[in-house]
């Protein structure tokens, strides 16, 4: 049986090629997700290692490391007793303190150096560099001068001989002469995209320090042991080795690598799935058209286990060699991804390869999946009689009521996964739950394409029925229900899924649009992009703003988001100049109690906080703000959920305890009459030596808010395109194995006149339309979904619903080009059928 | 005189509808070839029943196909009425094919999609031409379709689904119509059927038909047969009965013994 299943295979190498390039793809990006995943792993461990070489003992405060994360600067400090301490342990050769931090470099621009990754400054170690390399002038040798790496020149467009202004949330600008240019062992620029300034040690202490003489770490290089170096500073700090200290630094970036990884291994997950039925597709046609082969097989003896099996071992053959061939183009489409990402998010950090164990579950997937897929056909063939071989093979429609009400049923189920997902009912499990309820849904409307097509194909067929070829292209698409259906499936899933996500954007497009129009009642907004800090102002500059004379009202915005306590929670906090001015510029509304000079130990706060905390008009909360200071404050105002202004506000005197306190944000009414481009020209200027805020008006502060969003939807767009293409592969094939089915009724078309061009048409519109059928499909399911996860997300926030009709229509295009494209090769074919041959084709 | 309404003019009936003159055609090549036809000239008059029998091999689909522009010559010219056909491109030939032409063919090639009326049109929906009306529904009242015309061919009887075929030939009233075995799949009630009415187009309207068989009853029906064997025309015999058929076939098969070594 196993021979007659290679022969069979042997005699049909353009479906094996099709099919297996379904396989290809699905295992190929499941693998490349793995090694994406490993690979940016070990090339940031490895950084992280290198920047610890020679480096034997590592010194740091004994607080908790992540508080050196976010935007707390000074949390870790060493005094500098504690260097000359530990040089003095037995066995420890040098020692250096290292000061560092994170730092805001204003570029020849005037605004910040540095988009995705922060600039760090440091204190140059001129006899210690580590990986740091000297490529131009010389290191800073006064505390006015400034080392800077490759990147920092090439972003912030300046170089030797330049001087730059650079502070930190603690220091105020300095002015600083470039004098020497570096870069990294390795030529490289940088470890992970960030840029640098190195500084003289005390310029560093003052810049990020507050000037006190203290280190962050202290680098030790000998063979001293940690208990020893531990021993003689006390418990107030933290003594690891080199290598403990390495790996804990790279576990931090891994966490980044993992959650790409996890999305290209989503994406690939759903080109498996979709790649599901372009083999179950394929294996049941291959079982209908070997109806008569597989009849005789039975006739002359084969057990019906035997005929499964012949199926099974084609599949898994197909599996077998496409897994293979898929898992080394995955291994080498993750190493280009890894140098994609490193290029464009990392700053050309050095990637190393990595293929982890773990992609080998491409191959158990691709493999898997294939013979998977194929049990149904494979069933279905060994319940073809042997009486079948010696008539005529004829496939009467089969009545498509049980699939209706599987399918029925299956989307039910899937549904309510999805409600129960969005609606919080699974807890932790929610998101899988939405997803696979996503999964099962899809399932769910596969099951019921065929009942759908009738109609739809029909419909759509209408349109494209205005010449005879077009009819009987419209004819042939609707011939079999459920090879139309599990076609077009492939394209529904994934244009379902892009338009879902179309809508999801769309809808938070249009709530941010209505959200500026009615909740946000001014014309002008400061506000910067959102970088690796929150960006800021200077409140000197707030104030100018509020003397300009064509300004009605200021509404403006303090925040501290990550070191403050209410009650021994973590929360955020903001304040407000004048609270009741923002709040009225916000739409917010005062419940109970006056926000009207808030006192300095007053606090409001929406309703459902208050709830929340169990706290009333009156009540008071212990507030731990992120300098330490601990004090009581006083609800003195409850306000109304309002979408801009939950959350808790504190008194303009406590902005003094934020660990930034300088205004975000602030919104300008422009007084009646006013011209507001003029306002916003003499903003704009006053804001002239604000690196990190903008002022824009309303259309720009939309533009801004959902550009990214766009940026996003392509990305989709793109990783989606990977399931279009598998889905356009199972038209081709779906296509190309009905031309081979219908090769007589070819031939007769062609003898009795058809011209080439005729048949090329027919094939043409069946194509179309089985394209245009799923497109309609997934944009049906796709605005569904979406609808169904913003009415979840309605409550928090996303209050309206708006359709991408751009993307809508630009589906229906694409679908009507894919169409035409996956019909090139089977309508060449179609046209090419040697009209004898065809004509006496069995 | 049977023609009350003629639809091909009676000097047609003192011409050639099909023509061929010294046609050759082998396939392969080397030592691999084989001639399926050498030089074969016959003319097949127009509004004449013709049949083409020969045992397997003898080249007699060869000839019907060469005749019928679905196969190439090597040598040798074909005439259709007036038109030259060797020669023509692919488009020419699939015109030719659809505006002169009718096809029956053993497996009726019926379109499954289509219903027995639209398959009937089809040539003429191919060419997006209207045809005659009157002529169809004759056509069709002559095979007795008319209660079938909504039927797909799926819900028909094989004799039904060939009687289809047969008007879907004449419905365009082509110069000629090729009929290959077209019995070959019908049980004999429905053979006799197909036939006479084969039979009754060349007599009531003046069609010309030729016809490949290998049924000498089915060739009685002809107003002549001729036999082919080893790519050539061994026999050509006029006003056949199915016994003079026989008979003659056991003739020629009795003086080739050996046709299928010969190649």
């Amino acid at each position: 049986m196993l021979r007659a299943a290679l022969k069979g295979m042997a005699s049909r190498k353009a479906r094996l090629v099709l099919t297996s390039l379904a396989v290809v793809l699905g295992t190929m990006f499941v693998a490349a997700a793995m090694v994406l995943t490993a690979t940016m792993e070990k090339s940031v461990s490895g950084v992280i290692s290198d920047a610890f070489t020679g480096v034997d003992a590592v010194v740091t405060a004994a607080e908790d490391p992540a508080a050196a994360q976010g935007n707390t600067p000074s949390a870790t400090l060493i005094p500098a007793g504690v260097l000359d301490t530990v040089r003095g342990v037995d066995g420890v050769d040098s020692a250096e303190g290292d000061v560092s931090g994170q730092v805001n470099a204003i570029g020849a621009d005037g605004k910040l150096v540095g988009t995705f990754a922060p600039t760090i400054g440091f204190n140059w170690n001129d006899e210690n560099p580590g990986l740091n390399e000297l490529r131009d002038g010389r290191a800073p040798q006064a505390d006015d001068e400034v080392i800077v790496s490759t990147l920092f020149v090439t972003e912030s467009g300046l170089d030797i001989g330049d001087t730059v202004t650079a502070y930190s949330y603690t220091a105020d600008r300095v002015e600083y002469e470039i004098v020497g240019v570096f870069g990294l062992s390795g030529d490289r620029d940088s470890l992970a995209g960030e840029t640098q300034m190195g500084f003289t040690t005390t310029a560093a202490q003052l810049l990020l320090a507050q000037g006190e003489n203290v280190y962050m770490t202290i680098f030790v290089d000998g063979d001293a042991s940690t208990e020893d170096i531990a021993d003689a500073i006390g418990s107030d700090y933290r003594v690891q080795t080199g290598e403990e200290a390495s790996e804990e630094a790279a576990q931090g970036f891994a966490a980044v690598a993992d959650i790409m990884g996890y999305i290209f291994l989503g994406f690939g997950l759903v080109a498996v799935f979709v790649s599901v039925f372009l083999i179950i597709n394929t294996f049941t046609i291959i079982v209908a058209q070997r109806q008569r082969e597989l009849a005789l097989l039975r006739a002359i003896g084969a057990g019906r286990g035997q005929v499964v099996g012949s199926v099974l071992a084609e599949a898994a053959i197909i599996g077998v060699i496409a897994s293979i061939l898929g898992l080394g183009l995955g291994v080498l489409l993750g190493w280009g991804l890894s140098q994609l990402v490193s290029s464009s998010f990392m700053g050309g950090l050095a990637v190393r390869l990595e293929v982890p164990p773990t992609a080998l579950w491409a191959l158990a997937v691709g493999i898997g999946v294939t013979v998977l897929s194929a049990v149904v056909p494979a069933v279905k063939a060994s319940g073809v009689p042997p009486v079948a071989a010696m008539r005529e093979a004829v496939n009467p429609p089969k009545p498509l009521r049980g699939i209706t009400i599987a399918g029925l049923a299956v989307t039910a189920v899937g549904g309510v996964l999805v409600a129960m997902g969005l609606t919080d009912n699974l807890g932790d499990l929610g998101l899988p739950g939405f997803l696979s309820g996503v999964g099962i849904a899809f399932v769910g409307i596969t099951l019921l394409t065929p009942i759908l097509s009738r109609p739809l194909v029909a419909l759509l067929g209408a349109v494209m029925s205005w010449s005879f070829s077009g009819r009987l292209g419209k004819l042939n698409a609707g011939r079999n229900p459920r090879r139309t259906a599990i076609t077009a499936s492939a394209l529904m899933i994934a244009v379902a899924l892009v338009t879902g996500i179309a809508t999801l954007v769309s809808s938070f497009k249009e709530t941010t649009e209505e959200l500026t129009d009615s909740n946000l009642d001014s014309d002008l907004i400061v506000m910067g992009q959102q970088g690796a800090n929150i960006p800021t102002f200077a409140p000197e500059t707030l104030a100018e703003i509020k003397a300009l004379p064509d300004v009605a009202a200021v509404g403006d915005l303090y925040g501290e988001f990550f070191g403050a306590q209410v009650d021994g929670r973590q929360t955020a906090l903001f304040a407000s100049e004048d609270l009741a001015t923002s709040l009225d510029i916000f739409s917010g509304t005062v419940a109970e109690g006056s926000v009207e000079n808030l006192p300095d130990d007053g606090l409001a706060v929406n309703e459902s906080a208050a709830e929340d905390y169990g706290l009333a008009l009156g009540d008071t909360v212990p507030v731990t703000f992120a300098d330490g200071t601990e004090t009581q404050l006083k609800v003195e105002a409850i306000l109304d959920d309002a979408l801009l202004t939950d959350g808790w506000w504190v008194a303009p005197a406590q902005i003094a305890h934020f660990t930034v306190p300088k205004p975000m944000q602030a919104y300008i009414q422009v007084a009646d009459g006013a011209d507001v481009d003029a306002v916003q020209d003499e903003v704009s200027a006053i804001l002239a030596d604000e690196p990190e805020v903008d002022v824009s008006n309303n259309a720009q502060f939309v533009a801004q808010q959902t550009g990214q969003l766009d940026n996003l939807l392509a990305s989709v767009q793109i990783l989606l395109a990977l399931a279009i293409i598998i889905a356009i592969i199972g038209v081709v094939n779906t296509l190309v194995l009905s031309v081979l089915e219908r090769t007589r009724e070819l031939g007769l078309l062609r003898a009795i006149g058809m011209t080439r061009g005729q048949a090329r048409r027919m094939i043409t519109v069946e194509s179309v339309i089985i394209c245009l059928f799923g497109a309609v499909l997934g944009l049906a399911v796709g605005i569904g979904l979406g609808w169904t996860v913003q009415q979840a997300l309605e409550e928090e926030g996303l209050t309206s619903f708006a359709l991408p009709w751009n993307y809508i229509v630009g589906y229906l295009v694409a679908a009507v080009a894919v169409g035409l494209l996956a019909a090139i090769a089977p309508a060449a074919r179609a046209a090419k059928l040697n009209v004898l041959n065809a004509i006496a084709y069995e | 005189m049977p023609l009350a309404n003629p639809p091909a003019p009676q000097i047609t009936r003192t011409r050639s509808a099909v023509t061929a003159s010294n046609v050759w055609r082998a396939y392969g090549s080397g030592e691999a070839q084989v001639v399926a036809l050498r030089d074969v000239s016959v003319q097949f008059a127009s509004g004449a029943f013709t049949a083409i029998m020969g045992p397997s091999g003898s080249g007699k689909s060869t000839l019907m196909h060469c005749l019928a522009g679905l196969d190439t010559t090597d040598r040798g010219s074909v005439l259709i009425g007036d038109t030259e056909i060797s020669g023509l491109n692919d488009k020419d030939l699939t015109k030719l094919r659809r505006d002169k032409i009718g096809f029956i063919f053993q497996q009726f090639n019926l379109l499954p999609t289509l219903t027995a009326e639209e398959n009937i049109l089809l040539p003429a929906s191919i060419a997006g031409a209207k045809p005659d009306p009157d002529w169809v529904a004759r056509i069709i009242a002559t095979l007795d379709l008319s209660e079938r015309l909504t039927h797909k061919p799926t819900e028909l009887s094989g004799g039904q689904q060939q009687r289809v075929a047969c008007a879907r030939a004449l419905a365009t009233r082509p110069e000629v119509v090729f009929a290959d075995e077209p019995t070959g799949n019908l049980d004999t009630r429905s053979s006799g059927e197909v036939l006479r009415f084969l039979r009754r187009s060349v007599d009531d309207f003046g069609q010309t038909i030729v016809m490949v068989t290998h049924d000498p009853s089915a060739a009685a029906h002809a107003d002549r047969v001729v036999f082919l064997a080893d790519g050539q025309i061994v026999e050509d015999l006029h006003r056949p009965t199915a016994d003079s058929v026989i008979d003659t076939m056991r003739g020629f098969e009795n003086r080739v013994p050996l046709a299928g070594e010969a190649r």
